[in-house]
Protein backbone atom coordinates (compact mmCIF):
# COMPACT_ATOMS: atom_id res chain seq x y z
CA UNK A 1 0.00 0.00 0.00
CA UNK A 2 2.80 2.60 -1.04
CA UNK A 3 2.31 5.00 -3.74
CA UNK A 4 3.44 8.35 -2.88
CA UNK A 5 6.75 7.21 -0.91
CA UNK A 6 9.97 8.25 -2.14
CA UNK A 7 12.53 6.54 -2.52
CA UNK A 8 15.06 8.62 -0.64
CA UNK A 9 12.65 9.15 2.57
CA UNK A 10 12.46 5.66 2.78
CA UNK A 11 9.78 5.95 4.84
CA UNK A 12 8.74 2.64 6.60
CA UNK A 13 5.77 2.72 9.66
CA UNK A 14 7.39 0.92 12.15
CA UNK A 15 4.50 0.87 15.23
CA UNK A 16 1.32 1.00 14.87
CA UNK A 17 -2.50 -0.37 15.48
CA UNK A 18 -3.78 -3.26 13.11
CA UNK A 19 -5.98 -1.52 10.19
CA UNK A 20 -9.87 -2.66 9.98
CA UNK A 21 -10.73 -5.30 7.76
CA UNK A 22 -13.60 -5.30 5.43
CA UNK A 23 -16.68 -3.45 6.54
CA UNK A 24 -19.05 -3.73 3.88
CA UNK A 25 -18.49 -7.23 2.48
CA UNK A 26 -20.87 -10.14 0.60
CA UNK A 27 -24.40 -9.12 2.36
CA UNK A 28 -23.49 -5.67 0.60
CA UNK A 29 -22.60 -6.98 -2.46
CA UNK A 30 -26.26 -9.68 -2.06
CA UNK A 31 -27.96 -6.15 -1.69
CA UNK A 32 -26.99 -4.10 -4.56
CA UNK A 33 -27.20 -7.37 -6.58
CA UNK A 34 -30.63 -8.54 -5.49
CA UNK A 35 -31.58 -4.93 -5.55
CA UNK A 36 -30.13 -4.79 -9.33
CA UNK A 37 -33.33 -7.57 -10.52
CA UNK A 38 -35.47 -6.17 -8.29
CA UNK A 39 -35.80 -2.79 -10.15
CA UNK A 40 -34.30 -4.33 -12.95
CA UNK A 41 -36.76 -6.56 -13.79
CA UNK A 42 -39.46 -3.58 -13.55
CA UNK A 43 -37.72 -1.38 -16.43
CA UNK A 44 -37.65 -4.30 -18.48
CA UNK A 45 -41.62 -5.42 -18.19
CA UNK A 46 -42.70 -2.37 -18.68
CA UNK A 47 -41.04 -2.28 -21.94
CA UNK A 48 -41.94 -6.03 -22.71
CA UNK A 49 -45.96 -4.68 -22.15
CA UNK A 50 -45.57 -1.18 -24.03
CA UNK A 51 -43.88 -2.96 -27.09
CA UNK A 52 -45.79 -6.29 -27.04
CA UNK A 53 -49.08 -5.57 -25.23
CA UNK A 54 -50.45 -8.82 -26.49
CA UNK A 55 -47.57 -11.38 -26.06
CA UNK A 56 -46.44 -10.17 -23.19
CA UNK A 57 -49.10 -9.55 -21.33
CA UNK A 58 -48.59 -12.81 -19.13
CA UNK A 59 -45.09 -11.25 -17.51
CA UNK A 60 -47.21 -9.24 -15.27
CA UNK A 61 -47.98 -12.03 -12.31
CA UNK A 62 -44.47 -13.44 -12.34
CA UNK A 63 -42.89 -10.09 -12.53
CA UNK A 64 -44.25 -8.94 -9.39
CA UNK A 65 -43.35 -11.86 -7.86
CA UNK A 66 -40.01 -11.68 -8.99
CA UNK A 67 -39.57 -8.33 -8.00
CA UNK A 68 -41.34 -8.79 -4.78
CA UNK A 69 -38.59 -11.47 -3.65
CA UNK A 70 -35.52 -10.14 -4.79
CA UNK A 71 -36.51 -6.61 -3.25
CA UNK A 72 -37.44 -8.56 0.40
CA UNK A 73 -33.81 -9.91 -0.30
CA UNK A 74 -32.48 -6.54 -0.73
CA UNK A 75 -34.07 -5.48 2.34
CA UNK A 76 -33.06 -8.42 4.43
CA UNK A 77 -29.17 -8.00 3.55
CA UNK A 78 -29.77 -4.46 4.14
CA UNK A 79 -31.12 -5.02 7.54
CA UNK A 80 -28.77 -8.09 8.63
CA UNK A 81 -25.40 -6.24 7.74
CA UNK A 82 -26.10 -3.68 10.63
CA UNK A 83 -24.75 -4.25 13.85
CA UNK A 84 -28.10 -3.24 15.57
CA UNK A 85 -30.14 -4.83 12.95
CA UNK A 86 -33.03 -4.43 15.79
CA UNK A 87 -32.65 -0.82 15.69
CA UNK A 88 -33.74 -0.92 12.39
CA UNK A 89 -37.08 1.46 13.00
CA UNK A 90 -34.50 4.41 14.37
CA UNK A 91 -34.35 5.31 10.31
CA UNK A 92 -38.21 6.21 10.34
CA UNK A 93 -38.16 7.53 13.75
CA UNK A 94 -35.26 9.31 13.88
CA UNK A 95 -34.49 10.03 10.05
CA UNK A 96 -31.63 11.99 8.82
CA UNK A 97 -32.61 13.20 5.34
CA UNK A 98 -29.34 14.36 4.38
CA UNK A 99 -28.26 10.30 4.24
CA UNK A 100 -28.90 8.35 1.19
CA UNK A 101 -29.46 5.37 3.42
CA UNK A 102 -32.49 6.99 4.95
CA UNK A 103 -33.81 8.52 1.68
CA UNK A 104 -33.04 4.79 0.22
CA UNK A 105 -35.23 2.78 3.33
CA UNK A 106 -38.05 5.54 3.07
CA UNK A 107 -37.97 4.75 -1.21
CA UNK A 108 -37.40 1.28 -0.93
CA UNK A 109 -40.52 1.26 1.70
CA UNK A 110 -42.76 3.05 -0.79
CA UNK A 111 -41.87 0.65 -3.71
CA UNK A 112 -42.89 -2.13 -1.23
CA UNK A 113 -46.10 -1.18 -1.09
CA UNK A 114 -46.53 -0.23 -4.84
CA UNK A 115 -45.02 -3.90 -5.56
CA UNK A 116 -48.22 -5.02 -3.07
CA UNK A 117 -50.18 -3.12 -5.27
CA UNK A 118 -48.93 -5.37 -8.50
CA UNK A 119 -49.18 -8.10 -6.95
CA UNK A 120 -52.93 -7.61 -5.77
CA UNK A 121 -53.88 -6.48 -8.97
CA UNK A 122 -52.59 -9.30 -10.58
CA UNK A 123 -52.65 -12.39 -8.60
CA UNK A 124 -55.71 -11.27 -6.44
CA UNK A 125 -57.66 -9.12 -8.79
CA UNK A 126 -56.72 -10.26 -11.78
CA UNK A 127 -57.00 -6.86 -13.15
CA UNK A 128 -54.95 -6.01 -16.46
CA UNK A 129 -55.97 -2.34 -16.13
CA UNK A 130 -55.65 -1.94 -12.28
CA UNK A 131 -51.74 -3.77 -13.16
CA UNK A 132 -50.69 -1.10 -15.51
CA UNK A 133 -52.27 2.10 -13.39
CA UNK A 134 -49.85 1.04 -10.63
CA UNK A 135 -46.80 -0.14 -13.11
CA UNK A 136 -46.33 3.42 -14.26
CA UNK A 137 -45.29 4.73 -10.83
CA UNK A 138 -43.26 1.49 -10.02
CA UNK A 139 -41.24 2.28 -12.65
CA UNK A 140 -40.81 5.71 -11.99
CA UNK A 141 -39.94 5.31 -8.45
CA UNK A 142 -37.28 1.91 -9.51
CA UNK A 143 -35.00 4.64 -10.87
CA UNK A 144 -34.32 6.73 -7.63
CA UNK A 145 -34.46 3.13 -5.57
CA UNK A 146 -31.78 1.75 -8.19
CA UNK A 147 -29.92 5.10 -7.80
CA UNK A 148 -29.70 5.72 -4.22
CA UNK A 149 -26.72 3.29 -3.57
CA UNK A 150 -24.86 5.14 -6.08
CA UNK A 151 -26.01 8.32 -4.16
CA UNK A 152 -24.36 6.42 -0.77
CA UNK A 153 -21.15 5.26 -2.49
CA UNK A 154 -20.87 8.76 -3.45
CA UNK A 155 -21.59 9.80 0.31
CA UNK A 156 -18.68 7.56 1.00
CA UNK A 157 -16.15 10.40 1.10
CA UNK A 158 -13.30 8.12 2.32
CA UNK A 159 -13.71 5.53 -0.51
CA UNK A 160 -12.40 7.69 -3.64
CA UNK A 161 -12.71 5.06 -6.43
CA UNK A 162 -16.83 5.29 -6.17
CA UNK A 163 -17.55 8.65 -8.26
CA UNK A 164 -20.79 10.67 -9.04
CA UNK A 165 -22.15 9.95 -11.71
CA UNK A 166 -20.33 6.95 -13.12
CA UNK A 167 -21.79 5.38 -10.07
CA UNK A 168 -25.12 6.17 -11.11
CA UNK A 169 -24.94 5.08 -15.02
CA UNK A 170 -23.34 1.38 -13.59
CA UNK A 171 -26.90 1.05 -11.01
CA UNK A 172 -28.69 1.72 -14.04
CA UNK A 173 -27.09 -0.56 -16.47
CA UNK A 174 -26.86 -3.41 -13.58
CA UNK A 175 -30.36 -2.61 -13.70
CA UNK A 176 -31.12 -3.18 -16.82
CA UNK A 177 -28.34 -6.25 -17.36
CA UNK A 178 -30.21 -8.06 -14.53
CA UNK A 179 -33.31 -7.56 -15.08
CA UNK A 180 -33.20 -8.37 -18.96
CA UNK A 181 -31.24 -12.07 -17.76
CA UNK A 182 -34.18 -12.95 -15.77
CA UNK A 183 -36.57 -11.83 -17.86
CA UNK A 184 -34.78 -13.90 -20.59
CA UNK A 185 -34.95 -16.87 -18.03
CA UNK A 186 -38.46 -16.73 -17.18
CA UNK A 187 -40.66 -15.85 -20.04
CA UNK A 188 -40.08 -18.88 -22.44
CA UNK A 189 -43.36 -17.88 -24.10
CA UNK A 190 -42.27 -14.72 -25.53
CA UNK A 191 -41.97 -14.49 -29.01
CA UNK A 192 -38.89 -14.53 -30.87
CA UNK A 193 -38.46 -10.91 -31.30
CA UNK A 194 -39.18 -10.13 -28.24
CA UNK A 195 -36.04 -12.30 -26.55
CA UNK A 196 -33.91 -10.67 -29.28
CA UNK A 197 -34.69 -7.34 -27.64
CA UNK A 198 -34.15 -8.89 -24.31
CA UNK A 199 -31.13 -9.97 -25.61
CA UNK A 200 -29.93 -6.76 -27.09
CA UNK A 201 -30.75 -4.80 -24.02
CA UNK A 202 -28.55 -7.53 -21.84
CA UNK A 203 -25.99 -7.22 -25.10
CA UNK A 204 -25.65 -3.65 -24.39
CA UNK A 205 -26.41 -3.35 -20.65
CA UNK A 206 -23.15 -5.31 -20.67
CA UNK A 207 -20.97 -3.83 -23.17
CA UNK A 208 -21.50 -0.37 -21.79
CA UNK A 209 -20.59 -1.36 -17.86
CA UNK A 210 -17.51 -2.81 -19.58
CA UNK A 211 -16.52 0.31 -21.09
CA UNK A 212 -17.04 2.24 -18.32
CA UNK A 213 -15.28 -0.15 -16.16
CA UNK A 214 -12.20 -0.58 -18.44
CA UNK A 215 -11.92 3.72 -18.87
CA UNK A 216 -11.82 3.58 -14.92
CA UNK A 217 -9.16 1.18 -14.74
CA UNK A 218 -7.17 2.95 -17.39
CA UNK A 219 -7.46 6.63 -16.66
CA UNK A 220 -8.95 6.73 -12.67
CA UNK A 221 -5.25 6.87 -11.24
CA UNK A 222 -4.36 9.76 -13.68
CA UNK A 223 -6.82 11.74 -11.66
CA UNK A 224 -6.11 10.65 -8.11
CA UNK A 225 -3.63 8.97 -6.08
CA UNK A 226 -6.02 6.71 -3.82
CA UNK A 227 -7.71 6.00 -7.03
CA UNK A 228 -5.07 4.41 -8.59
CA UNK A 229 -3.44 2.58 -4.99
CA UNK A 230 -6.78 1.63 -5.08
CA UNK A 231 -7.14 -0.09 -8.29
CA UNK A 232 -3.69 -1.67 -7.93
CA UNK A 233 -5.57 -4.07 -6.57
CA UNK A 234 -7.07 -5.43 -9.60
CA UNK A 235 -4.13 -4.58 -11.68
CA UNK A 236 -0.74 -6.75 -12.38
CA UNK A 237 -0.78 -9.74 -9.52
CA UNK A 238 -3.56 -7.63 -7.19
CA UNK A 239 -5.15 -9.57 -4.86
CA UNK A 240 -8.34 -8.95 -6.63
CA UNK A 241 -7.18 -9.24 -10.03
CA UNK A 242 -7.99 -12.80 -10.76
CA UNK A 243 -11.56 -11.69 -9.58
CA UNK A 244 -12.29 -8.68 -11.23
CA UNK A 245 -11.64 -10.43 -14.81
CA UNK A 246 -13.70 -13.14 -14.32
CA UNK A 247 -16.26 -11.06 -13.21
CA UNK A 248 -16.18 -8.68 -16.23
CA UNK A 249 -15.79 -11.76 -18.81
CA UNK A 250 -18.73 -13.49 -17.31
CA UNK A 251 -20.80 -10.61 -16.92
CA UNK A 252 -20.05 -8.03 -19.42
CA UNK A 253 -17.81 -9.73 -22.00
CA UNK A 254 -19.26 -13.51 -22.56
CA UNK A 255 -23.11 -12.43 -22.53
CA UNK A 256 -22.52 -9.97 -25.37
CA UNK A 257 -20.98 -12.41 -27.41
CA UNK A 258 -23.22 -14.75 -26.77
CA UNK A 259 -26.20 -12.21 -27.61
CA UNK A 260 -24.41 -11.79 -31.01
CA UNK A 261 -23.98 -15.16 -31.75
CA UNK A 262 -27.80 -15.98 -30.70
CA UNK A 263 -29.17 -13.02 -32.81
CA UNK A 264 -26.95 -13.75 -35.89
CA UNK A 265 -27.49 -17.28 -35.85
CA UNK A 266 -31.02 -16.99 -34.26
CA UNK A 267 -30.32 -19.39 -31.74
CA UNK A 268 -32.30 -19.27 -28.17
CA UNK A 269 -30.20 -21.49 -26.00
CA UNK A 270 -27.46 -19.34 -26.48
CA UNK A 271 -29.47 -16.20 -24.79
CA UNK A 272 -30.17 -18.57 -21.48
CA UNK A 273 -26.55 -19.31 -21.28
CA UNK A 274 -26.22 -15.06 -22.15
CA UNK A 275 -28.17 -14.74 -18.97
CA UNK A 276 -27.05 -17.24 -16.29
CA UNK A 277 -23.24 -15.70 -17.58
CA UNK A 278 -24.70 -12.08 -16.59
CA UNK A 279 -25.93 -12.57 -13.06
CA UNK A 280 -23.24 -14.70 -12.11
CA UNK A 281 -20.87 -11.93 -13.35
CA UNK A 282 -22.08 -8.85 -12.12
CA UNK A 283 -22.27 -10.53 -8.12
CA UNK A 284 -19.13 -10.97 -8.56
CA UNK A 285 -17.74 -7.60 -10.32
CA UNK A 286 -20.20 -5.25 -7.59
CA UNK A 287 -18.07 -7.20 -5.01
CA UNK A 288 -14.76 -6.76 -6.20
CA UNK A 289 -15.70 -3.04 -6.74
CA UNK A 290 -17.07 -3.01 -2.90
CA UNK A 291 -14.46 -4.61 -1.61
CA UNK A 292 -11.19 -3.06 -2.95
CA UNK A 293 -11.43 0.57 -1.80
CA UNK A 294 -11.95 -0.63 1.54
CA UNK A 295 -8.08 -2.28 1.64
CA UNK A 296 -6.99 1.50 1.22
CA UNK A 297 -4.99 2.78 4.25
CA UNK A 298 -6.86 5.99 5.48
CA UNK A 299 -4.84 6.70 7.86
CA UNK B 1 -18.05 28.57 20.59
CA UNK B 2 -15.62 26.04 18.09
CA UNK B 3 -13.26 24.05 20.08
CA UNK B 4 -10.62 22.90 18.08
CA UNK B 5 -7.13 20.86 18.37
CA UNK B 6 -3.66 21.46 17.32
CA UNK B 7 -0.56 19.10 17.59
CA UNK B 8 2.89 20.32 17.72
CA UNK B 9 4.69 17.51 16.05
CA UNK B 10 8.47 18.86 16.76
CA UNK B 11 7.02 18.27 20.33
CA UNK B 12 5.40 15.19 20.66
CA UNK B 13 8.10 12.19 21.28
CA UNK B 14 6.10 9.23 21.39
CA UNK B 15 5.43 8.20 24.89
CA UNK B 16 1.51 7.39 24.16
CA UNK B 17 0.66 8.89 27.02
CA UNK B 18 -1.87 10.18 25.37
CA UNK B 19 -3.25 6.97 23.66
CA UNK B 20 -3.01 5.08 27.42
CA UNK B 21 -5.68 7.72 28.73
CA UNK B 22 -7.84 8.17 26.36
CA UNK B 23 -8.16 4.56 26.35
CA UNK B 24 -8.66 4.55 30.36
CA UNK B 25 -11.11 7.77 30.03
CA UNK B 26 -13.25 6.31 27.69
CA UNK B 27 -13.24 3.18 28.53
CA UNK B 28 -12.07 2.11 24.85
CA UNK B 29 -12.11 -1.73 24.22
CA UNK B 30 -8.91 -3.86 22.84
CA UNK B 31 -8.78 -3.54 19.27
CA UNK B 32 -9.86 -0.28 19.02
CA UNK B 33 -9.10 3.21 18.97
CA UNK B 34 -9.89 6.42 19.46
CA UNK B 35 -6.35 8.31 19.76
CA UNK B 36 -3.17 6.41 18.52
CA UNK B 37 0.11 7.61 17.82
CA UNK B 38 1.90 6.46 14.14
CA UNK B 39 5.76 6.24 14.56
CA UNK B 40 7.17 6.13 10.60
CA UNK B 41 10.81 5.93 10.35
CA UNK B 42 12.50 7.87 7.58
CA UNK B 43 16.03 7.62 5.97
CA UNK B 44 18.85 5.15 5.73
CA UNK B 45 21.05 3.90 9.07
CA UNK B 46 22.68 5.75 10.27
CA UNK B 47 20.68 8.64 9.01
CA UNK B 48 17.39 8.18 10.06
CA UNK B 49 14.73 9.92 11.81
CA UNK B 50 11.55 8.42 13.68
CA UNK B 51 8.31 10.92 13.53
CA UNK B 52 5.24 10.30 16.34
CA UNK B 53 1.49 11.53 14.61
CA UNK B 54 -0.82 11.18 17.21
CA UNK B 55 -4.04 10.24 15.42
CA UNK B 56 -8.02 10.89 16.08
CA UNK B 57 -11.02 12.53 15.15
CA UNK B 58 -10.69 16.08 12.96
CA UNK B 59 -14.06 16.70 13.93
CA UNK B 60 -14.79 18.27 10.93
CA UNK B 61 -16.84 21.75 10.24
CA UNK B 62 -18.10 19.41 7.03
CA UNK B 63 -18.20 16.36 8.40
CA UNK B 64 -19.27 13.18 5.87
CA UNK B 65 -19.80 10.94 8.71
CA UNK B 66 -22.79 13.75 10.10
CA UNK B 67 -23.77 13.76 6.43
CA UNK B 68 -23.81 9.98 5.89
CA UNK B 69 -25.24 9.23 9.55
CA UNK B 70 -29.15 7.74 8.50
CA UNK B 71 -30.45 8.46 12.59
CA UNK B 72 -28.32 11.63 13.54
CA UNK B 73 -26.53 9.23 15.66
CA UNK B 74 -23.37 11.72 14.34
CA UNK B 75 -24.35 15.14 15.04
CA UNK B 76 -22.76 18.44 16.16
CA UNK B 77 -22.64 19.73 19.52
CA UNK B 78 -22.89 24.17 20.43
CA UNK B 79 -19.63 23.69 20.70
CA UNK B 80 -18.56 22.47 17.28
CA UNK B 81 -17.65 18.83 18.74
CA UNK B 82 -19.12 15.79 16.44
CA UNK B 83 -20.37 14.21 19.07
CA UNK B 84 -22.04 10.49 18.93
CA UNK B 85 -25.31 9.17 20.22
CA UNK B 86 -24.47 5.34 20.37
CA UNK B 87 -28.15 4.73 22.08
CA UNK B 88 -29.37 6.18 18.36
CA UNK B 89 -26.86 4.22 16.43
CA UNK B 90 -28.05 1.09 14.02
CA UNK B 91 -24.52 0.16 13.04
CA UNK B 92 -24.53 0.49 9.51
CA UNK B 93 -21.31 1.20 9.25
CA UNK B 94 -21.75 4.29 6.51
CA UNK B 95 -19.38 7.08 9.02
CA UNK B 96 -16.97 4.36 8.31
CA UNK B 97 -17.04 4.56 4.81
CA UNK B 98 -17.49 8.24 5.20
CA UNK B 99 -14.66 9.18 7.03
CA UNK B 100 -11.64 9.98 5.27
CA UNK B 101 -9.56 9.96 8.42
CA UNK B 102 -10.23 6.71 9.16
CA UNK B 103 -10.91 7.75 12.61
CA UNK B 104 -14.49 5.74 13.22
CA UNK B 105 -14.25 2.32 14.49
CA UNK B 106 -17.30 -0.69 15.80
CA UNK B 107 -17.36 -0.68 19.26
CA UNK B 108 -17.18 -4.81 19.90
CA UNK B 109 -18.89 -4.85 23.01
CA UNK B 110 -21.76 -2.55 22.28
CA UNK B 111 -21.88 -2.97 18.37
CA UNK B 112 -21.93 0.78 17.45
CA UNK B 113 -19.40 3.03 16.03
CA UNK B 114 -17.49 4.88 18.10
CA UNK B 115 -15.16 7.39 17.67
CA UNK B 116 -12.89 10.49 20.21
CA UNK B 117 -15.45 13.02 21.05
CA UNK B 118 -12.47 15.51 22.26
CA UNK B 119 -13.85 14.02 25.63
CA UNK B 120 -17.15 15.85 25.12
CA UNK B 121 -18.01 14.64 28.96
CA UNK B 122 -15.42 16.03 30.55
CA UNK B 123 -15.28 19.62 28.48
CA UNK B 124 -19.07 19.62 29.86
CA UNK B 125 -17.46 19.78 33.31
CA UNK B 126 -15.05 22.00 32.37
CA UNK B 127 -12.41 19.85 31.80
CA UNK B 128 -9.87 19.39 29.16
CA UNK B 129 -10.10 16.55 27.79
CA UNK B 130 -7.74 13.26 28.86
CA UNK B 131 -5.03 13.75 26.10
CA UNK B 132 -3.99 16.90 26.48
CA UNK B 133 -4.20 16.66 30.46
CA UNK B 134 -1.71 13.19 29.85
CA UNK B 135 0.58 14.77 27.82
CA UNK B 136 4.20 15.58 29.46
CA UNK B 137 4.64 18.16 27.06
CA UNK B 138 1.87 20.13 25.94
CA UNK B 139 1.79 18.96 22.39
CA UNK B 140 -1.61 18.82 22.19
CA UNK B 141 -3.33 22.01 22.21
CA UNK B 142 -7.06 22.34 22.65
CA UNK B 143 -9.54 25.74 22.74
CA UNK B 144 -11.81 27.94 21.09
CA UNK B 145 -10.87 28.75 17.48
CA UNK B 146 -13.26 31.80 18.16
CA UNK B 147 -11.64 32.87 20.68
CA UNK B 148 -8.58 34.96 19.34
CA UNK B 149 -6.81 35.05 22.59
CA UNK B 150 -7.18 31.02 23.30
CA UNK B 151 -3.63 29.10 23.25
CA UNK B 152 -4.45 27.42 20.46
CA UNK B 153 -5.66 30.90 18.66
CA UNK B 154 -2.30 32.15 19.14
CA UNK B 155 -0.24 29.03 17.94
CA UNK B 156 -1.91 29.01 15.04
CA UNK B 157 -0.99 32.53 14.26
CA UNK B 158 1.88 31.76 14.78
CA UNK B 159 2.27 28.68 13.28
CA UNK B 160 2.07 30.54 9.60
CA UNK B 161 2.35 28.43 6.58
CA UNK B 162 4.14 25.51 9.26
CA UNK B 163 0.22 24.70 9.98
CA UNK B 164 -1.49 21.60 8.24
CA UNK B 165 -4.82 19.46 8.17
CA UNK B 166 -5.06 16.07 6.88
CA UNK B 167 -6.23 15.48 3.31
CA UNK B 168 -7.55 19.38 3.20
CA UNK B 169 -8.51 18.23 -0.67
CA UNK B 170 -11.29 16.07 0.87
CA UNK B 171 -12.83 19.67 2.02
CA UNK B 172 -14.31 18.43 5.34
CA UNK B 173 -12.46 21.83 6.80
CA UNK B 174 -11.14 20.00 9.88
CA UNK B 175 -10.93 21.70 13.28
CA UNK B 176 -7.61 19.46 14.01
CA UNK B 177 -4.57 21.03 13.33
CA UNK B 178 -0.71 19.99 13.13
CA UNK B 179 2.55 21.96 13.34
CA UNK B 180 5.70 20.69 11.93
CA UNK B 181 3.98 18.00 9.94
CA UNK B 182 4.94 16.41 6.49
CA UNK B 183 3.66 14.56 3.71
CA UNK B 184 5.12 11.34 5.95
CA UNK B 185 3.35 11.79 8.98
CA UNK B 186 0.12 13.27 7.16
CA UNK B 187 -0.19 11.68 3.80
CA UNK B 188 -0.87 7.62 4.89
CA UNK B 189 0.32 6.62 0.75
CA UNK B 190 3.31 8.57 1.55
CA UNK B 191 5.13 5.67 3.66
CA UNK B 192 5.78 1.90 3.15
CA UNK B 193 3.61 -0.34 5.35
CA UNK B 194 4.98 -3.44 5.28
CA UNK B 195 2.96 -6.98 6.16
CA UNK B 196 4.04 -7.56 9.88
CA UNK B 197 5.19 -3.59 9.58
CA UNK B 198 4.64 -3.56 13.75
CA UNK B 199 7.51 -3.28 16.07
CA UNK B 200 5.88 -6.14 18.49
CA UNK B 201 2.90 -7.71 16.90
CA UNK B 202 2.36 -9.10 13.55
CA UNK B 203 -1.18 -8.14 13.14
CA UNK B 204 -1.95 -5.68 10.13
CA UNK B 205 -5.73 -6.38 9.99
CA UNK B 206 -8.57 -6.82 12.84
CA UNK B 207 -12.23 -8.39 11.96
CA UNK B 208 -15.03 -5.28 12.24
CA UNK B 209 -16.84 -6.40 15.68
CA UNK B 210 -19.53 -8.28 14.89
CA UNK B 211 -19.12 -9.61 11.34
Amino acid sequence: MVHDALAATNAVVTLDVALPSVIWGWIITMNMWAKSIGTGIIFVAFYMLKKYPNEAGFIRLPTAIISFIFINMFLLFTVIDLHQMFRFWHIFFHPNFTSAITVGAWMATLFMGLLMGLLYASFIKKDTALFDKILLPTVILAVPVTLYTAGLMAQSTARELWQMPTESVQMILAATLSGSAVMLLIANKLPYEARRDLGLVLAFSGSAAFIIYMAELVFGPMKAEEVAVTLEAIKGHGEYTSMFWIGQVLGFILPTVLVILSVTNRTEGLLKLAAVSALVGLWITKHVWLVIPQLLNLS
Amino acid sequence: MQLGFLVDLHMCMGCKGCEVACKVENEVPLSTWRLRVKYVDTGVFPETKRTFTPLRCNHCANAPCVRICPVSALHYLDNGIVNIDNERCIGCAGCMMACPYGAIYIDPQTQTADKCTYCAHRIASSMMPACVVACPVQANIFGDLDDATSNISKYIMDAGSDLQVRKPEKGTFPHHFYVGGGNVTLNPLASFRAEGHSLFNNLTHLPVGGH
